[in-house]
């Protein structure tokens, strides 16, 4: 690795850092402006005034607004990320390191299929240009992609779950189901049948993209020279997609992964609503409506957090495979 | 020239002359716009069309209105916290649950509108009558039955006629049981409950091999703590695995429990028994002991939500290893209900220590305490919870009333339509919870020969608060007016689909006894409510607008 590559990966990194610290300050003060109050769910006909003042001081809320920053921040750079309001006894570290492989199982089976079937699906669509095929997957493709990923999962769970029962329509496990470890969660059966209609829902919703455009990748790099080039040379039409195309047109559906990550999230908080999944989307829903700010900002944190490491290995990954990118900002540099 | 002057001038007087009757009664401004509050259609769309009628007819008095929804969380923050100035709610949709301790009338009756209340307390309406005040008070000291009926009539009488709420509907919660699981006969609706309640939880006998309560709920277990009042879901389970002393009988009465008898020696003074034989969940044998330190660690502080149930506890005193004397600071009337068949029993050998740990702390109390695995002595033991996704319960067979099911299961699932598919393949065999169309259930149950619904009428109310503390509600002639025009019986047939009933009093008509049933009538009529009106003086301007009386 150059010199600028290395400058480059420094650059990201703290780029990547002050992107966090940007999020968590956003999400300190976005929580407490929204319109909603953690006393809310306390009150109750013998609610007091003491009991709201010993609450407030409990969750340290009496304190000036800029204090609570600074607890905050120098919390988190402690890895420390506070108590929820609303789980008697439990750290928002606690309840988001059992939500986090929950979602991560989910997330990263989904985006690994739907990467691989969006593919390999992009290169036979182009192969199969201008037939009827193709026009009717794209039809069902763009269907899929504009579809709510809600009302994807409840037809999903009609169908699959309570018509034809060929799977079950929440959780992780059937009733009175206790995993004692996360290996004997993932070598259950049990697990993996649970997982299967809300991976089926993310995988669909996340389908369109790398089908998309790996198809029109496909299709510009058919025209360029040195696939003419390689058909000339007398290969098979098969070797010239997959090994001479395919390989060229896959870059940018790569760099897309990076944005799937972040676009994967966003359909997680609701699929795992619809499916009752114990992961950190359905923790989050639930922490912003109970005002529950700890919870909340912990969890849209660690999704951030994720988030911003996938971004940065994918720019890692990229300086590695592509050498202009750290030339590039040598000669920004200088 | 001057002839055409002087008409001008006859003309303009002419005029004036005319328009003096107007002036002449010098009305007083036009009302601003009112905001009626109310929570989103999504979270509950059958309070939320209520509200979104009553808006409607309410322009019928000549008001302007307009109606805002917002989410259940931001309408207690807006109404809770902003109760004067200029920001401050007007009006609003409001809703108080059943629970088994609200049978007795008197913690409604108290709270709501006792003047003490009114400042930062759940009397937020700002509703101050010192003869009602006098009222509530000898309510809760009046230990004659008869008598405390007829204060609590009066009371209910006052509320009726002064309007701080209008009140419309006592509504039926729907729920479904699966018979090809449960014998339906063992099914207890509790009045004002439903069937949601520890009768049914422990009554409920199985026909087939399947003997374990599989049921779910939106909301997340946050805690099952015996001196927390957590979400309802967590209170349920909180309820199986802790007993009390009495508890709240189906008939809305409480009698003894884990108390073999409850003997008043004076108004102040009732000596308890407890049953022999009680053990906890650990093995430990129940005592009089813990029956006092149940109540000391309720006093000690350390738990502010259930002090206001010890509060009318003056001294203890153990007499044997089963018997104890509780006595009162002053006589309590309500003291069985909301004392007794209220707090939980706790072992002292667990809670001792941790409660001893809390008093040197600063910023902690015992709501934030989470054991491993909750030790009790209820017809349930606690096997195993996640906070995210379930509880499990098994059935103590030592108990002195043994539960008939084997055990008793709560899985999370926010998806509330899924619970539908869940009952009717069975996954589900209880389903309790619903806030969606009533219909929606009807149908199931109707479509599905292995579901039975269940339904009654709850001795909770849905209404319609004013802030009496701000214009135009600080006046009675103006919430007379609006309860003119709140159709209660088209709200219960159409909007409640007839899974409710009518409702007058914050007392439920289920509970027969102290419900009043001669209270003052606001028949809907719009012609009526603008009668109210024109009679306190408001008149309406050339546009159709109300205005205040002129002072």
């Amino acid at each position: 690795m150059n010199r600028g590559a290395l400058a480059y990966i420094l650059g990201r990194i703290v780029r990547s850092l002050s992107a966090l610290w940007v999020i968590a300050t956003i999400l300190f003060f976005m929580f407490r402006l929204l319109p909603n109050n953690p006393m809310a769910s306390y009150i109750d006909t013998t609610f007091t005034a003491e009991q709201e003042a010993d609450l407030m001081a409990r969750f340290g809320l009496d304190r000036p607004l800029g204090e609570q920053y600074i607890i905050y921040i120098s919390n988190l750079l402690r890895g420390d990320l506070g108590d929820t309001f609303k789980y008697a006894g439990k750290s928002v570290i606690d309840i988001l390191r059992d939500d986090l492989p929950n979602t991560l199982y989910l997330t990263l089976t989904s985006l690994l299929l739907a990467y691989l079937i969006g593919t390999i699906g992009g290169v036979i669509l182009a192969a199969r240009r201008g037939t009827n095929f193709e026009k009717t997957s794209i039809v069902y493709t763009l269907m899929t992609r504009s579809a709510a990923p809600f009302w994807v999962g409840m037809i999903a769970l009609a169908i699959f779950a309570f018509r034809l029962r060929w799977f079950p329509s929440s959780g992780i496990g059937g009733a009175g189901t206790i995993y004692s470890s996360e290996w004997e969660k993932l070598a259950s059966p049990e697990f993996w049948k649970h997982m299967a209609l809300p991976t089926f829902t993310l995988t669909l919703y996340l389908l369109g993209l790398p089908l998309l455009l790996m198809r029109s990748n496909m299709l510009e790099v058919l025209d360029q020279d040195y696939v003419t080039m390689s058909r000339l040379t007398g290969y098979s039409e098969r070797r010239v997609m997959i090994q001479t195309a395919a390989r060229n047109a896959l870059l940018p559906v790569l760099t897309a992964l990076t944005i799937g990550v972040g676009y994967s999230i966003g359909g997680n908080v609701v699929i795992e609503n619809v499916f009752a999944w114990p992961g950190l989307g359905r923790t989050f829903v639930r922490a912003v409506s109970q005002a529950d700010y700890p919870l909340a900002q912990g969890a849209a944190f660690i999704i951030a957090m994720i988030t911003v490491t996938l971004n940065f290995l994918a720019d890692v990954l990229y300086t590695l495979l592509d050498p202009r990118i750290g030339a590039s900002s040598r000669a920004q540099l200088s | 020239m001057y002839s055409k002057l002087i008409r001008i001038t006859i003309l303009m007087i002419m005029v004036l002359a005319l328009s003096a009757p107007a002036f002449s009664q010098s009305a007083g401004e036009v009302i601003p716009t009112i905001t009626v509050r109310s929570v989103t259609q999504a979270e509950r769309p059958v309070e939320f069309e209520t509200t979104r009628l009553v808006v409607e007819n309410m322009k019928g008095l000549g008001l302007d209105v307009v109606h805002r929804a917002v989410p259940w969380a931001q309408l207690i923050d807006e109404v809770w916290f902003t109760r004067e100035g200029d920001d401050a709610w007007e009006m609003t949709i409001w809703r108080m649950v059943g629970r088994p301790e609200r049978s007795d009338p008197d913690e409604f009756a108290y709270n709501l509108f006792h003047s003490s209340m009114a400042a930062n307390g759940y009397n937020f309406v700002g509703y101050n009558n010192p003869d009602y005040d006098a009222i509530a008070e000898a309510q809760r000291a009046e230990l004659d039955l008869e008598a405390r009926q007829g204060l609590l009539f009066q009371a209910q009488e006052m509320i009726a006629n002064d309007v701080p709420n209008v009140y419309f509907a006592h509504p039926s919660t729907p729920q479904l049981v699966r018979t090809d699981v449960w014998d339906i006969d063992t099914v207890v609706t509790q009045a004002g409950i439903g069937i949601h309640n520890f009768w049914t939880w422990t009554g409920l006998t199985p026909i087939g091999d399947q003997d374990t309560i599989i049921t779910s709920t939106t909301s997340f277990l946050e805690a099952f703590n015996p001196l927390y009042i957590a979400g309802d879901a967590p209170s349920r389970v909180t309820e199986l695995i802790w007993d009390r002393l009495m508890r709240i009988g189906p008939d809305g009465l409480p009698r003894p429990w884990a108390a073999e008898s409850v003997d008043w020696e004076s108004d102040t003074s009732v000596v308890i028994t407890l049953r022999e034989g009680m053990t906890w969940h650990d093995g430990e044998a129940v005592t009089a002991e813990d029956v006092v330190y149940s109540i000391e660690a309720v006093q000690s502080g350390q738990a502010p939500q259930y002090s206001p149930f010890a509060k009318a506890v003056d001294n203890m005193e153990t007499i044997d290893d089963l018997t104890v004397r509780i006595n009162l600071s002053e006589p309590s009337a309500a003291f069985e209900t909301s004392t007794l068949a209220k707090l939980n029993l706790l072992p002292e050998h667990v809670w001792r220590p941790i409660i001893d740990d809390l008093l040197t702390q600063e910023d902690a109390n015992a709501e934030s305490i989470q054991e491993d695995i909750p030790v009790g002595s209820g017809p349930y033991k606690m096997v195993a919870f996640d906070v995210n996704e379930y509880v499990i319960l098994e059935a103590n067979a030592d108990h002195f009333s043994p539960p008939a099911a084997e055990g008793w299961i709560m899985n999370v699932l926010p998806n509330q339509e899924a619970t539908l598919g869940q009952i009717t393949i069975g996954e589900i065999n209880f389903l309790w919870e619903w806030a969606g169309d009533s219909e929606v259930l009807a149908q199931v149950a109707e479509a599905n020969p292995n579901v039975a619904l269940f339904s009654s009428p709850s001795l909770g109310m849905r209404y319609f608060a004013f802030n009496l503390r701000i214009a135009p509600f600080d006046d009675v002639a103006m919430r007379r007016a609006v309860a003119h025009v709140v159709p209660k019986e088209s709200i219960v047939n159409n909007i409640y689909k007839g899974f409710a009933v009518t409702a007058d009093s914050y007392v439920s008509t289920p509970i027969e006894f102290w419900h009043n049933p001669n209270l003052p009538d606001y028949e809907f009529d719009v012609d009526m409510g603008r009668q109210v009106l024109a009679d306190a003086g408001y008149t309406w301007n050339d546009e159709g607008r109300l205005q205040y009386p002129a002072d």
